[in-house]
């Protein structure tokens, strides 16, 4: 199945006594960024990196290099990664559902990267599972060894097929709750409220990921010419922080802007309860605030 | 790896503004850290830059990002020159946009940012964006320069914060259709709620044990284990790789190997 396509893992995906025969196709790359040579500043030339031994200053060749961990401050022991991956590469090739989570408590932040779920043999048994857990409403959480570690993965039906995503372990997850948990907790209501729902009523929309386009090649490549040039470069203009003695004020401002500013709102409707008395006194000031150079700007560029 | 550098600048919705910073919500820091050695000496290895004509040593600090102009020609930028690139999202977070949540496919997520105020003085405005969203239940859409490359982001509240996720690019993520279009769209009724039983026998809560790994574990507890049995004297580990070096790699592999063939037959999610 899946012609065309070369499948990054093939093996079996089991769930209670069943299985079928799968394969996994990688569902996004990711792409190069703009990379930079390494220069020396004295003589303008391109550097290269080499490595040596820490205490006898000598070029250390690949075949001699291995790896270690620290067992305390300059203490190793040497053990190879290839030799603990190679520990695990006789696997048994499946992917085993351990068990069914609610969809609803699937947690994105442990997402790590996507695959096309395809069935190889046993479709049935594929499809059975497809249906069933989207009548059920839950993912399956599965292990294997994949590209020679242990892994989680969590699969769910999309389309005609499964989406397998591979998580991150749990120790590399910083869990939302524990960043956030020392920032004060402040429940936002009323008018301030109203106002910042007005404001997201008036932006609502839809949004293609496929058709955003990235400008910082061109940017950077303007940079450079106006440096080569020996232009002076733009400096940022300071942005001007709302700070909370003037929030309200710079909300009220900001549902004043939306409105006049768009003359075609299709879904403002939604959130016309949230005063238009105050919008329509906060009109005037909005259209002064916008041609005051106070008001932080986004710059066309 | 050491953590990723804080990203400091601004969330900004409308005439709204707050100063914020970012931190990425996935760190290895915690992985058992392994370090390169040289096999015949036991001591660490570095890397050194060595200037490609002169083949001298670049002293720590003389080394620079350069822009290829041409061949062996290059433009040197510093990081303010960096910073002064003309895009308003190298240091803003212009919320633009909000779409309905869940309505971005999962594919498209990239790498997870915890986002939350800077100072105090931010805490109120962040919060009246964060409570607005949540309300609404909606996320923002809005675009940010990360790693020399601009990109859409997405803004997601979640608990006091803003977990804020860059998404892949259109041409990073492959249609699904090309994969699934061969496969049955219906499967046998009769097999579903048999399927529909079994998912009610095996149905858990998601727990953060279920994501795992075995051999960190592993390793985490050798390591102790050797740390305590090791004297302060007791250089053997060190120098060169001798008979209890050697003894102590098989050992691990061993104990490695039991792990996990335990973890394979245990078929339990820990």
């Amino acid at each position: 199945m899946a012609s065309g396509h070369r499948a990054q893992w093939k093996g079996f995906l089991k769930f209670g006594e069943v299985s079928c025969g799968v394969a996994l196709y990688t569902a996004a790359s990711t792409s190069e960024r703009v990379t930079f040579n390494s220069i020396n500043k004295v003589t303008g030339n391109r550097v290269n990196r080499v490595f040596i031994d820490s205490e006898t200053e000598e070029r250390v060749e690949r075949e001699d290099q291995t790896k270690g961990f620290e067992i305390e401050n300059g203490q190793f022991i040497i053990i190879d990664p290839e030799e603990v991956a190679a520990t695990i590469l006789e696997s048994n090739k499946t992917l085993d559902v351990q068990a069914f989570i609610p969809s609803s408590e699937v947690d994105d932040i442990y997402f790590d990267k996507p695959y096309y779920l395809t069935p190889e043999m046993g479709a049935e048994a594929f499809a059975a599972l497809r249906d069933g857990m989207r009548k059920s409403k839950v993912a399956a959480i599965a292990r294997a060894v994949l590209f020679r570690r242990m892994r989680t993965v969590l699969i769910r039906p999309q389309g005609n097929g499964l989406v397998a995503t591979t998580l991150n372990y749990d120790y590399e997850v910083r869990s939302s709750r524990k960043a956030f948990e020392e920032m004060p907790k402040l429940n936002i209501e009323g008018e301030m409220l109203a106002l910042a729902k007005h404001i997201i009523g008036t932006k609502r929309g839809e949004f293609n990921p496929a058709s955003f386009e990235d400008r910082y090649e061109a940017a950077l490549a303007e940079l450079v010419k106006a440096k080569i040039e020996g232009k002076a470069l733009p400096k940022r203009k300071s942005v001007e922080v709302s700070k909370p003695s003037v929030l309200l004020a710079a909300l009220r401002e900001s549902a004043g802007l939306m409105k006049t500013a768009s003359h075609k709102p299709k879904r403002t409707a939604a959130n016309a309860n949230a005063g238009t008395g105050r919008q329509r006194a906060a009109r005037g000031a909005a259209e002064k605030a916008a041609s005051s150079k106070a008001v932080p700007q986004r710059k066309a560029s | 790896m050491a953590l990723r550098s804080y990203w400091k600048g601004y969330l900004k919705l409308s005439l709204v503004t707050c100063p914020v910073n970012m931190t990425p919500a996935t760190s290895e820091s915690e992985k058992v850290r392994f370090h390169t050695l040289n096999r015949l000496t036991g001591n660490r290895v570095v890397s050194q830059y060595i200037d490609s004509v002169t083949g001298k040593p670049v002293k720590d600090g003389n080394d620079a990002k350069g822009y290829a102009r041409g061949e062996n020609d290059y433009v040197i930028l510093t990081d303010e020159d960096l910073d002064a690139v003309a895009l308003e999202t190298v240091k803003t977070i212009d919320v633009e946009k909000f779409v309905p949540a869940e309505s971005i496919a999962s594919v498209y997520l990239e790498e997870p940012h915890d986002l939350m105020p800077d100072n105090s003085v931010g805490n109120e405005a962040f919060a009246v964006i964060r409570d607005a969203m949540k309300a609404d239940k909606v996320v923002g859409i809005s675009k940010l320069v990360i790693g020399r490359r601009e990109r859409a982001v997405i803004l997601e509240p979640r608990e006091e914060g803003i977990v804020l996720w860059s998404l892949r690019f259109g041409d990073e993520v492959r249609p699904e259709e090309s994969y699934f279009e061969d496969i049955d769209n219906e499967a046998d009724p009769d097999l579903i709620p048999l399927v529909q039983q079994l998912i009610k026998k095996k149905s858990a809560h998601w727990s953060p044990d279920m994501a795992s790994d075995p051999i960190q574990d592993s390793l985490l507890k050798l390591i102790s284990k050797k740390k305590k049995a090791m004297k302060p004297s007791n250089k053997t580990a060190r120098g060169e790789p001798d008979a209890s070096a050697k003894s102590n790699v098989v050992y691990i592999m061993d104990a490695l190997r039991k792990s996990v063939a335990a973890e394979l037959k245990s078929g339990k999610a820990r």
